[in-house]
């Protein structure tokens, strides 16, 4: 019963990976992390029923109230900063931010 | 059984790559066939691996939404409709939790995620509205490459989860746990007994992100395009 668990919550995190690599939309690249949280919560909580030995315990929702928290941290902080960046310079293309980069 | 999973994944990742956004529409549609015959076998597959009757259907029944939603939210043009894909991930990622016992965890994420996280970015998606698609999100970045590493990372993690587990699949299953799986008493006793550190930590976390928050949201940044955000 692990095993499924574990291959989706395996496939939801590569999904949000791709998406984050592949979309240039600033709003979209934060959605994809929130999507890879997705796959580490029900990961977490998988192995806190159907753990490998011993009883099931309750860590795996403990550490994934923890995991919520630092995704609400994170989308507070980079939404923030979204509206500073479409602010600047009207548009929310990730190609459109690269004045840090050396050319 | 590996060979089978990594046809699958790979027939995933072709599917995949013609569904971003980028291709013609007909390529797409080609792409979205490719992934329901990859989903459908991919669903064969898991529930062939789990025992039992009563929670099959329904694992097979969340874990198909919550897989058609992810791929909607990374494929879809439109940010509004991937935010709103993205609360029907939620939802059936709750089902999910609800299938392995832990209740109130499963309600938190419903009221966190999709009551105040998902409507701070429906909020900010329309703050910053464009009347057509823009041509950010019309045409993708890099689809190949972001596929192919994606696949490749999945495969690893496919078979060292098989590696793991099938000789751990021999033992039998725990026990359900008791009737009080799950709420509100089982985990929180834990949280504010044995990593009452940790929720402090946490604590402090959010109140630095709350306090940077405003601070950037403050700062007035020096316009090249005249703000109409400026509430």
């Amino acid at each position: 019963m692990l095993l499924p668990y574990l291959l989706l919550g395996a496939i939801l995190f590569v999904l949000g990976l791709i998406g984050f690599v592949t979309r240039r939309n600033l709003i979209i690249m934060f959605l994809c992390t929130e999507m890879m949280f997705q796959g580490i919560i029900l990961n977490l909580v998988a192995f806190g029923r159907y753990p490998l030995k011993g009883a099931p315990t309750f860590d795996g929702q403990v550490f994934a109230l923890f995991l919520i928290a630092v995704a609400a941290a994170e989308a507070a902080l980079a939404l923030a900063l979204v509206v500073l960046l479409y602010r600047y310079q009207g548009t929310l293309d990730a190609n459109a931010y690269r004045m840090l980069k050396d050319e | 059984m590996p060979t089978l999973l990594i046809a699958i994944l790979t027939l995933g990742a072709v599917g995949l790559f013609l569904a971003l956004p980028g291709g013609r529409a007909d390529t797409r549609r080609v792409g979205w066939v490719v992934l329901a015959a990859a989903g459908a076998v991919l669903l064969a597959l898991l529930l062939q691996l789990v025992p039992g009757a009563d929670p099959r259907g329904l694992f097979a029944g969340f874990a198909l939404v919550a897989v058609f939603a992810a791929l909607r939210v990374i494929t879809h043009r439109k940010p509004v409709y991937s935010a709103l894909y993205f609360i029907l991930l939620i939802f059936a990622v709750t089902g999910l939790l609800v299938l392995l016992e832990a209740t109130f965890l499963s309600m938190a994420l419903v009221i966190i995620y999709a009551g105040a996280i998902l409507v701070t970015y429906v909020f900010v998606i329309m703050l910053a509205q464009q009347s057509r698609p823009a041509p950010y999100d019309v045409k993708s970045r890099e689809p190949v490459w972001g596929c192919l590493a994606g696949f490749l990372l999945l495969i690893l993690l496919a078979r060292q989860i098989e590696l793991f587990l099938v000789p751990a699949q021999r033992t039998p299953l725990p026990a359900p746990v008791a009737e009080a799986a799950g709420t509100i008493e089982a985990v929180g006793v834990p949280l504010l007994t044995e990593y009452v550190v940790a929720i402090q930590i946490i604590g402090l976390l959010l109140l630095a992100a709350l306090v940077g928050a405003i601070a950037i949201a403050r700062r007035r940044a020096t316009p090249r395009v005249e703000s109409e955000g400026d509430e």
